[in-house]
């Protein structure tokens, strides 16, 4: 009965020796390997699997079973006699015997359990692969944005470093540019030749575009460097201190004809030399840019305290591409004013000065209605 | 670093010489608890496991430094310099020996390792589908061994178990390493100690060594299997006794 078990059992059984030599196996053994039993009982265990298999004999199971006695669970591929492979999962157990050691084992089919693990192997191993290449990616971009950030950081810095570079030598320029001043002024009072006259005219007038240009640096770099453009508001009438602006313009640009309208009554309390200056600058515009056969219009406004000045001129209008732009530093409305007048500044000043005036400045340009620049005041 | 913490050092016995055992692929330290015993007498001896073997700190485990046996090399000289006294024998065991059986498994021209790239395939593949069920979640279940002295130790427990990715890792490196030029010429007195019947390393590999090294000893054990220090103590203690004659000696002073 017993032998019958053995060989009809569910399951490949043998007994092999110390070496590996195959003692004993039952029929269901043969049947899986397409071996007859006695052929089996010529060969040792290990010869049976793969060379993978082998190696993994050599070098773990062999081992293990001698130091721990027993196996469970191993999965090996062992060949058939026809080549092809017959996957099972071995345990083992090693016993005494009176004058050798001897191991049992018994294998277990698992083809079809092997499939699905490998398919689980193989999904594992799509997740790792997909997880290190979302890693390696987040840490591709963690280093961008770190490189990023050191470039911004060095970007700004160089930024304040230049615009106090500018604070510096604006200032400093202001001397020796009074000096120049003073001494061409010296020279026309005495009697001087034609061209003597003509020269010392040339030298007055480039030291007062200098002296306008390094007066708009100073604000500007007062705005974004310092604690912002200071006025010195007190209570005027906006229309008598336009009129007077436009006076002096009108000896400063003589090509251009200036007219200037008022509309309302009343007081306000503004700066006086920076609604001066605010004019100059818009009306330099209109003259630079504007078509000067036609009138340029300075129109100031009075309600309720709250004061505007706006100045219109005919001609091409301002791009549509520059209009967003038009208010920030270093910004022209064309191209052809590099001999113009300034680098840009005056219209960031004119906005810089309106917010401290508590306002703003507008712009409206169109071919058929000219360009109108609109500042207003807030009673400060 | 620690060193007995990364490697799990245990330093035993007496002597003016100095005997390392380094483990190979597969296991772990303990594979000398039946040969090491009889040279404490006379020795001092180090034990130790390879980074990501037995209970080394798995954690000090690296895939770059250990992607060639030059790692595991590095590690070896530094226990060396921290632990051992006099003049020192490494004992080494398969992969272990060139750390310090085979030069090179896989087969090139006029050279026969043993094995083709395919079969290291093929145990990378095994390794693979046995590591599913051996993942930490599922430890494999060691049965009872009676009669078998107490081996219920942590160490012993922890034998053949490596952590899946490390073991694909070290049979990788293990097998696809080729040491030949670091053992042409070499004069260390060596002693090439041999399975009659090993599959991992054929008995070419011993002779091929034995001809390359002037100063070798070659002595072939009547064993079966790769692991005659386990299967055959007494013979594998019994030659290496003759080799170490010399240092042995020196103990009295």
């Amino acid at each position: 009965m017993p032998a019958e078990l053995f060989d009809s059992a569910a399951c490949a059984l043998a007994v092999t020796g110390e070496d590996g030599t195959i003692l004993k196996a039952n029929a269901r053994f043969g049947d899986w390997l397409g071996f007859s039993i006695a052929e089996l009982c010529t060969r040792r265990f290990q010869d049976l699997l793969t060379m993978g298999g082998r190696i993994f004999h050599q070098t773990h199971l062999a081992p293990m079973l001698r130091m721990h006695g027993s196996v469970t669970e191993v999965k090996l591929d062992i060949l058939h006699r026809d080549g092809h492979k017959v996957t099972v999962l071995l345990n083992g157990n090693k016993r005494q015997q009176a004058d050798e050691v001897v191991y049992d084992l018994a294998l277990f089919g698992t083809t079809d359990r092997d499939k699905y693990e490998r398919e689980l192997l193989n999904a594992r191993n799509l997740a790792e692969a997909l997880l290190q290449e979302k890693t390696s990616t987040e840490l591709a971009l963690q280093n961008a944005q770190a490189e990023l950030k050191q470039a911004y950081a060095i970007s700004q810095r160089r930024a304040v470093f230049a615009e106090q570079m500018m604070a510096i030598v604006s200032h400093d320029l202001k001397n020796p540019l009074t000096a120049i001043r003073m001494a061409s002024d010296f020279l026309s009072r005495n009697e001087r030749t034609a061209k003597e006259r003509q020269l010392l005219g040339h030298i007055g007038q480039s030291s007062e575009r200098a002296q306008r240009m390094i007066a708009d640096l100073l604000d500007f770099t007062q705005a974004r460097v310092g604690q912002g453009i200071v006025i010195k508001a007190a209570p005027l009438d906006l229309h008598n201190v336009i009129h007077r602006a436009v006076d002096e313009l009108r000896v400063a640009f003589p090509k251009a004809t200036l007219v200037h309208c008022t509309e309302g009554a009343g007081e306000t309390c503004l700066d006086a030399d920076r609604v001066q200056q605010i004019i100059g600058n818009l009306v330099a515009n209109s003259v630079a840019y504007g078509d000067l056969k036609q009138p340029i219009t300075i129109t100031s406004r009075l309600d309720n305290g709250a004061g505007a000045v706006s100045v219109h001129n005919h001609g091409a209008p301002i791009p549509q591409a520059l209009l967003a732009g038009l208010f920030e530093p270093m910004t022209r409305g064309t191209d052809q004013g590099s001999d113009v007048r300034s680098v840009g500044l005056g219209l960031y000043i004119v906005r810089e000065l309106a917010k401290v005036h508590g306002g703003d400045v507008t712009v409206n340009s169109c071919a058929t209605a000219g360009t109108t620049f609109t500042v207003t005041f807030q009673n400060t | 670093m620690d060193l007995r913490h990364r490697n799990n050092v245990n330093v035993m016995g007496n002597g003016t010489s100095t005997l390392v055992f380094s483990h190979g692929f597969g296991c772990n330290q303990a594979m000398w608890n039946d040969l090491a015993p009889p040279f404490l007498e006379h020795f001092r001896v180090v034990l130790y496991d390879l980074v990501g073997a037995g209970l080394s700190d798995l954690s000090a485990f690296d895939k770059t430094k250990y992607g060639t046996l030059d790692g595991y090399a590095h590690d070896l000289n530094e226990i060396i310099a921290a632990y051992a006294q006099g003049p020192v024998i490494l004992v080494g065991h398969s992969v272990s020996a060139m750390i310090g059986p085979s030069p090179r498994y896989i087969d090139t021209d006029g050279y026969v390792g043993g094995f083709k790239r395919s079969d290291i395939d093929e145990l990378l593949d095994t390794l693979d589908s046995n590591y599913l069920g051996w993942s930490s979640a599922m430890a494999p279940v060691i049965m009872g061994a009676p009669g078998q002295p107490a081996l219920s130790d942590t160490l012993a427990d922890s034998f053949c178990r490596t952590e899946p990715d490390i073991a694909k890792h070290f049979a990788r490196v293990t097998f696809t390493s080729d040491n030949r030029q670091d053992v042409i010429g070499l004069t260390t007195p060596v002693l090439i100690l041999q399975s009659s019947d090993d599959l991992i390393a054929p008995v070419a590999v011993g002779k091929y060594l034995h001809s390359v090294m002037p100063n070798s000893t070659y002595c072939l054990v009547d064993n079966v299997g790769h692991c005659p220090h386990m299967s055959a103590p007494q013979a594998c203690a019994a030659a290496m006794q003759g080799f170490l004659a010399p240092w042995t000696a020196t103990r009295a002073g």
